[in-house]
């Protein structure tokens, strides 16, 4: 190379690490820039649900608004708590245009939890269900906001509204038009603990599933990490996958039942994934099943379960599990209800897990905290669902029940008061370990579209699963079409304290009149008057004008 | 809107060097190429003090205030000085009387500061949406430093180029050239170890160089007498 070729390159290299330099300055200037969640987008049967945009770039406004203020160019921001419901509801209900809208979540629920659980679930239940044509995120609300915000409302107070004349603040989410997610997959993962076949047996042993859907769906993707809703029902499973490989490790203890256990996707999209785990057993697998225990929500309650069938109750299958249980619950000094739905094979909802498997005609039941059955994406881990609102105890309780009187059914030990899982002993429950699980689930947004089929997450429900089980699998299915997703469901958001034009006229006028008597001053030291004067007599020179 | 307050912001800068080019008879008799020339002497003075500072200097740990080290800034800072001279004495200038020779060089020297120090932090930050009084006392600073440049090249021009002044005045015409080009880091004491805030720090930056200004001016013209 010459070396005026190799002076080139380098000029040139040098030339692209300024302008890298350059970019990163730019990119960090904001006064605060904050990690926000964007509401949903999905398109539902084709019907196009949730927020339509994600770019945002307005001035802040923030309530109490001013009179016939026009908010079509301002983002709201608002606190949960102060965010009037009807005012949304109207807004949504008009088609009434705003430049975006904030909402800030409280960051300690411990004031007023109920409060909060309350306005949230609402909130959810009517912006899930919209069309909203303007951006909206969700952020925590921290001390930075509370500054922007006292400054937001002084400025409304004068009366007049945010704008470019104003100055105030601007919010900047810079951020590319939502895309399509392609083809979201759902990934079921089972394990099995085989269960001892005795000399001679030839028939297939009986099997009983265990089941528990871990996706989540909310307002906002990114923080649905659905703690209760199914987090707890995920911890159980693993804990009782936990127990029970421990007694089925041993030949003397192990019972003739095989075990199948079984971590879904898709629940809140009418448990989509079960329908699809279970069609892909074989014919005789499927008829192998005794029954299956689907857990759902049982990480908040105290006194009452629910088992929900949808065979009647005076079914004799049904009668000796829900005996089985009872038996149980009464020597833990709680109780477990039984309510009964039937299944509608027309209808496309489908509102427990285990109605997915009554309708391939296997026995299940579902245990939960509910006592009602969920309406469509609701109940399913939204942004109320967090750590705070569910207890470990919960969680343990549900365990004691379910491994309990899955032992007395497995060794034959009904009517007889045997404490399997004593504490204490080799097979206590370990209340670390849901505590640990539990927290993990409950920082892991679980919304399947949003879960790659290789998800860390995903990996480590397999491994942790094959810890306790054998033949474990993961099943990778496509969701089904009628759901559309969209992404970005994650951005920073950039606050700027912004001046306004008025500002800049007016610093532009001091500046000039600077100027001019600075020059003015300099011709009468350095010339004198006269000169001044002369100056303006005589057709000034182009350039001595724009100097000054 | 922004590149409105960038344009404000860059007539604040480099306004007053035109005015004063324009304004003053410096104009008249085309001393651009001396303010050139100066402009250049300024580049090599700047590599030469970063190379200073880089051999010389530690890299602070904290933003505390080190007594040793801020010593070697100022006797770093004198290279100025050294500069300043090379650039009044040994440059061959055109017949230019030597009233507007200081001139032309404080201004030269004044601008290219400006260029190198403030024009880079101002096309990146003031463009930006965020608004902050940052670039506006940037733009003061630069005004005060145009001042100051000019009363020290003054008082340089008075040092080394005038033969016959009055001994009076010499100790003081030291002694100010001294407190001038010591002005930087005493600035820097004052934001760094007094903690003071931008905006006080930029006034006493404007008041200080009109002082110094106006003591330069009386005692260039007390030399400009005949004795």
């Amino acid at each position: 190379m010459s070396p005026s070729g190799e002076v080139l390159t380098s000029i040139s290299s040098a030339l692209a690490v300024a302008l890298v330099l350059l970019a990163c300055v730019e990119l960090g200037d904001a006064a605060a820039a904050v990690g926000v969640y964007r509401l949903i987008q999905y398109d539902l049967a084709g019907a196009p649900l949730g927020s339509r945009a994600a770019a945002l770039n307005h001035h802040a406004a923030a309530l109490p608004l001013p009179a016939g203020a026009d908010l079509s160019r301002s983002a709201l921001v608002a606190p949960l708590l102060d965010l009037p419901l009807a005012f949304l509801r109207e807004y949504l209900a008009d088609k009434k245009h705003l430049g975006g809208l904030l909402i800030l979540l409280p960051t300690n629920h411990t004031d007023d939890k109920g409060q909060v659980k309350g306005v949230l679930t609402e909130l959810e239940k009517l912006l899930v269900h919209e069309q909203v044509s303007y951006p909206v995120y969700f952020a925590f609300h921290d001390d930075s906001f509370d500054n922007v915000l006292a400054d937001i409302r002084k400025i409304a107070s004068s009366g007049q509204p945010a704008s470019a004349t104003t100055g105030g603040y601007k919010l900047v989410v810079p951020s590319a038009e939502p895309r399509k997610v392609s083809s979201p997959t759902i990934s079921n993962i089972q394990g099995w603990l085989p269960g001892l076949k005795g000399e001679g047996d030839t028939e297939q042993l009986p099997t009983i599933a265990i089941v528990a859907n871990y996706d989540t769906f909310g307002a906002a993707p990114a923080l649905s990490v659905g703690s209760d809703s199914n987090g707890s029902g995920v911890v159980a499973l693993l804990e009782i996958a936990r127990l029970f490989s421990r007694l089925y490790s041993n030949p003397k203890t192990r019972g003739k039942y095989n075990i199948l256990f079984g971590l879904t996707s898709g629940g809140p999209y009418n448990y989509n994934g079960t329908s699809k785990w279970l069609r892909s057993f074989d014919q005789r697998v499927r008829e192998s099943i005794d029954y299956a225990i689907c857990l759902n929500s049982v990480g908040s309650w105290s006194n009452d379960l629910w088992m929900h069938v949808s065979k009647p109750p005076e079914n004799p299958y049904i009668k000796q599990i829900f005996e089985e249980f009872s038996d149980v619950s009464k020597e833990m000094g709680v109780s477990v209800g039984i309510k009964h739905k039937k299944i509608n094979v027309s209808n496309p909802r489908v509102a427990w897990e285990h109605e997915q498997f009554s309708r391939f005609r296997v026995t299940a039941l579902t245990l939960s905290e509910m006592s009602s059955p969920p309406e469509f994406l609701e109940s399913t881990g939204g942004l109320h669902d967090t750590r705070e609102s569910t207890d470990v105890e919960s969680v343990i309780r549900t365990v004691r029940l379910v491994s309990e009187s899955l032992a007395r059914h497995i060794y034959g030990l009904k009517g007889r008061n045997i404490d399997v899982f004593a504490e204490n002993s080799s097979l206590a429950i370990n209340p670390h370990y849901i505590r640990s699980w539990l927290d993990l689930l409950s920082q892991t947004p679980r919304v399947a579209p949003f879960l790659q089929k290789n998800d860390p997450f995903i990996e480590a429900l397999r491994k942790e699963l094959s810890g306790h089980t054998a033949d474990v699998h993961v099943q990778n299915d496509a969701l089904d079409g009628m759901f559309t997703f969209y992404d970005a469901t994650k951005a920073t958001l950039n606050v700027y304290q912004v001046a306004s034009v008025t500002f800049d006229l007016l610093f532009l006028l001091v500046l000039g009149s600077y100027l001019i008597v600075l020059f003015c001053f300099l011709v009468i030291t350095t010339r004198g008057v006269d000169d001044l004067i002369n100056i303006f007599r005589r057709p000034p020179s182009s350039r001595k004008l724009k100097g000054a | 809107m922004t590149v409105f307050h960038f344009l404000n912001c860059a007539f604040l800068t480099f306004g007053p060097h035109v005015v004063y080019y324009s304004a003053t008879p410096l104009s008249e008799y085309d001393t651009i190429g001396t303010s050139v020339k100066a402009a250049a002497v300024y580049l090599g003075t700047a590599l030469v003090k970063l190379v200073c500072l880089a051999t010389l200097l530690k890299v602070p740990e904290n933003d505390s205030f080190d007594p040793y080290q801020e010593l070697m800034k100022v006797f770093i800072g004198f290279i100025d000085v050294a500069g300043l001279y090379f650039a009044l004495t040994q440059l061959t200038h055109r017949n230019i009387s030597q009233n507007h020779k200081f001139q032309a060089v404080g201004l030269g020297w004044a601008f290219a500061d400006s260029v190198l120090h403030r024009l880079a932090p101002l096309w990146i930050g003031a463009r930006g949406l965020e608004f902050t009084w940052e670039y506006i006392f940037q733009g003061l600073e630069a005004n005060a430093n145009l001042v100051m440049t000019l009363s020290l090249a003054a008082l340089g021009s008075l040092m080394w180029l005038r033969k016959n002044k009055p001994r009076t005045l010499v100790p003081i015409i030291y002694a100010c050239a001294l407190l001038l080009a010591t002005m930087p880091s005493i600035t820097s004491y004052l934001r760094r170890s007094l903690e003071w805030q931008t905006p006080k720090v930029v006034g006493f930056e404007l008041f200080s160089s009109l002082i110094m200004a106006f003591i330069s001016w009386q005692l260039f013209s007390a030399c400009q007498r005949p004795m």
